[in-house]
């Protein structure tokens, strides 16, 4: 038993998605049991229609430079290391309250969504792992 | 070591963190107890990583080693 990693994304800040890709593919290529749960304005990541996603305005001044380091240290889009970690196992589910707050459906998500679920249902499948709210 | 038939070479240079253990543990999905992979890697996480990875996986590193910039780990594969 190789362990389990449950993240909850709320933030929906830019700067954010890149631990989520780290960590999510990281665990997953640990072979630990890895989901995450989107809630907050983070959805607005996980739609299909494409939203910017904005930047902590007191890191913005930064966020020139920091796209540099990462295109130069080839570090792949958050989404491309979220699907690499679906590949190897991992589940993302979408708030379901949340997703009604913010007038989104099933429908509306992207492929990186698995299912819509209930915080009910997390935290019975994070039960007994590490969790970590980014 | 480098003549062994059944050696397969995982070739992450350039990759950043997590890459290098992505590749290794796909690599390790295809493998067989017995199997030896050689990971080259240049991303410095990947010393410390093997480690982790050997131990939670109950793997063997059989060795690691600097060669030509890069970093070459020899794993020989103990439990599947």
């Amino acid at each position: 038993m190789a362990g389990k990693l449950s993240i909850i994304l709320f933030s929906g800040t830019a700067d954010k998605f890149i631990p989520l890709g780290v960590l999510t593919q990281g665990a997953a290529a640990m072979g630990m049991e890895t989901r995450v749960f989107v809630t907050g304005f983070a959805l607005l990541g996980f739609t299909k229609e494409r939203h910017e996603l904005p930047f902590p305005a007191e890191f913005a001044a930064m966020a020139p430079a920091l796209a540099k380091g990462l295109t130069a240290k080839q570090v792949p889009p958050w989404d491309a290391m979220l699907r690499q970690a679906k590949e190897l196992g991992a589940r993302v589910y979408a708030c379901s309250m949340m997703s009604g707050v913010m007038g989104l459906e099933r429908g509306d998500f992207n492929a990186l969504v698995d299912d819509v679920v209930g915080v009910a249902t997390f935290l019975e499948k994070a039960e007994g792992g590490q969790t970590l709210f980014i | 070591m480098a003549d062994d038939p059944n050696r397969r070479l995982i070739d992450a240079r350039g990759k950043a963190c997590p890459g290098p253990i992505t590749d290794l543990s796909l690599a390790y999905r295809r493998s067989k107890v017995g199997d030896v992979f050689e990971l080259w890697a240049t991303d410095p996480g990947i010393r410390p990583d093997l480690q982790a990875w050997a131990k939670k996986t109950g793997n063997e590193i059989v060795s690691v080693e600097e060669r030509d910039g890069a970093i070459v780990a020899v794993l020989r594969i103990r439990a599947r």
